[in-house]
């Protein structure tokens, strides 16, 4: 077996021990669905407009690609967070860490296995934007769709891992896993619509990686003109963040349980 | 290469000097060394003067053993002692201090991916994944492996046949420990780690569970072992070594370190109102009280009966539960490593 299949093999059990996790499908994936049918069916009219700094998209349409961003959040950070805490305290990586497993096939396994869950999540809300609330969703926006979706699941699993150095007992990853994408969301343009927030809030938003994952998804649904949706500001701002975690998962990440011992 | 042995201490046991000791050269391995090397298979492991401190406190002050291939090392001490540590730096988890350390004929300071396919592990403390099956887990980590075993033929092996496909949740604390043996045996490994392997099993348990070991040891792996049941460390060793204080204390075969002594251990319970300070007045011999149960330690086991019984006769105390028997491992652990020692 090569490395390349060991990583797939590992993504693949790290696939099937997701699906028997009942946190990860409910709110992973059923919760940003649910999101979406209630967003898009109570607080819009089919003819809400939402204007950010891309131009203007149908409330529809921006809610479809902020929930995406939403949950790409959740099944890359709140997932990974949480998740490589419970292995590192009850003892699972140290045991890993034991045999000729090679890191790096562990971290791809991650994040496939990250990849994999949100790409499922935003598959299943894209088609019900289109199917059900009629977003117009086509190949003229596919670069800037797969582009952020690449960006933003390497982002936040870089990030996952990273905040793993902070949080010594899977209480403070269940604490700090969802407090952190929930709260950045009604400030990033997902729960609630740039255009309806203070602006010294939505500056606030801008520091972070969520607003310019919803901002580049948002901007890729934007119909006519030809533009890939591709902006300088998102990229190098999700770029920077992405760099910042994988320098501190890098440096810092620990394999061994960091609870006091006996 | 004989190891630099103190022969008759107090016990009149080998006993191995831990400080002041000048160690010989550690055995590289080189195969042009000497024609006769050849002959004799090369240590599993080699540790010499090996010293750990964490901060200002001392873990290990110098320790030296060998362990052979295809032998059951049983790696005794107290808690404290220093056994974690030094089978942390066997396993590659630790960084020592000060040594010379050679396992499977490398540095386990630096684990290599190679030799990690030739070491299996048994660690205290370390969980599976509760939501995979037991046929799952060994798939995933034999995975890992260039040639590992079978995995059904693993799982028939520490006896989890009937639960191959229960999750891992779902098992017993028994078949729990049964699994990480299993994990640990799937990579089809030279030498074992087990780090306390029947803790919290129960007695019938204990006896499958050695059983498997004799028939590791059988399949020719090697087997450094650690537990807290003498009993067990008797059994299944062939040799054993006892740490206290981050020193060997004492390192031999079970029966060499328990006849070494010589002692008979004479054992019996005081009946209410009788001191023991009547008994040491009329009686030779080392004696152990712990409640009413007293255990006597003596060389001449005949003349210490006659001494402890014509007492009793005289004074028509009734010994109930008087027996003599010859010192096992127990005892010379817990002389070795009892109180009054640090």
């Amino acid at each position: 077996m090569t490395d390349v299949q060991l990583a797939l093999t590992q993504a693949r059990y790290g696939l099937l021990t997701a699906f028997r996790t009942p946190r990860t499908v409910v709110f992973g994936i059923a919760f940003p669905v649910v999101m979406l049918v209630l967003f898009d069916s109570i607080f819009t009219s089919g003819s809400d407009t939402v204007r950010f700094a891309g131009g203007t998209l149908t409330a529809d349409a921006y809610f479809t690609a902020g929930i995406a961003a939403y949950s790409i959040g959740l099944s890359s950070f709140t997932t990974l967070a949480i998740g490589l805490t419970n292995q590192r305290e009850t003892g699972q990586l140290k045991r890993l860490r034991g045999t000729p497993m090679p890191a790096w096939t562990f971290v791809a396994a991650q994040l496939l296995r990250s990849a994999a869950l949100a790409l499922l999540t935003t598959a299943a809300l894209m088609a019900i934007g289109v199917i059900a609330f009629g977003v117009d969703v086509s190949a003229e926006h596919a670069i800037g769709l797969v582009v952020y979706l690449a960006l933003g699941i390497a982002v936040f699993a870089a990030l996952g891992i990273a905040v793993t150095v902070f949080t010594p007992t899977v209480d403070s990853a269940s604490a700090v896993g969802p407090f952190a994408v929930v709260m950045l969301s009604f400030i990033s343009g997902v729960f609630i619509p740039v255009d309806q927030l203070p602006h010294w809030l939505e500056s606030v938003g801008k520091v972070f990686p969520l607003y310019h994952l919803a901002d580049g998804l948002q901007t890729s649904l934007l119909t006519g003109g030809g533009s890939t949706g591709l902006s300088a500001a998102n990229v190098t701002v999700l770029a920077l963040w992405g760099l910042a975690g994988f320098m501190i998962a890098t440096r810092r990440f620990r394999w061994e349980p960091q609870a006091a011992r006996g | 290469m004989k190891q630099p042995l103190v022969v008759g201490g107090p016990l009149g046991v080998a006993r191995l000097n831990g400080r002041g000791v000048r160690h010989p050269p550690l055995p590289v391995p080189s195969p042009a060394a000497s024609p006769a090397a050849a002959d004799v298979p090369e240590p599993a492991i080699v540790v010499r003067g090996l010293h750990k401190s964490y901060g200002a406190t001392d873990v290990l002050r110098g320790i030296d053993f060998e362990v052979h291939t295809n032998e059951v090392f049983g790696f005794l001490g107290p808690n404290g002692a220093g056994k974690t540590t030094t089978i942390e730096i066997l396993e590659g988890y630790r960084q020592r201090s000060a040594g010379d350390v050679v396992v499977l004929g490398a540095d386990p300071g630096h684990p290599s991916r190679a030799w990690r396919r030739r070491i299996g592990l048994v660690l205290q403390e370390c969980e599976l994944d509760p939501l995979l099956t037991v046929r799952e887990t060994l798939s995933l980590f034999s995975s890992f492996y260039a040639s590992p075993r079978p995995v059904d033929e693993t799982v028939a092996l520490v006896g989890l046949a009937g639960e191959r496909n229960a999750r891992v949740r779902t098992l017993s604390g028994g078949q729990k420990r049964r699994l990480d043996v299993a994990v640990a045996l799937v990579g089809d490994p030279e030498l074992l780690f087990l780090d306390e392997p029947t803790t919290g099993f129960d007695p019938s348990a204990r006896r499958s569970a050695w059983n498997m070991i004799e028939g590791l040891r059988s399949l020719g792996k090697t087997i450094f072992l650690t537990t807290h049941y003498m009993d067990e460390a008797q059994h299944l060793s062939d040799r054993v070594a006892i740490l206290r204080g981050g020193r060997i204390v004492a390192i031999g075969s079970p029966a060499e370190l328990a006849e070494g002594g010589g002692q008979t251990v004479i054992s019996f319970r005081l009946p209410p109102g009788v001191g023991i300070d009547a008994v040491r007045a009329n009686v030779g011999g080392q004696l152990d009280v712990s409640g009413a149960q007293v255990s006597l330690r003596a060389a001449d086991a005949q003349r210490a009966l006659y001494e402890l019984t014509s007492w009793a006769e005289r004074e028509r105390v009734e010994l109930s539960g008087l027996e003599a028997r010859r010192p096992g491992l127990e005892d010379v652990f817990l002389e070795l490593t009892g109180d009054g020692h640090d």
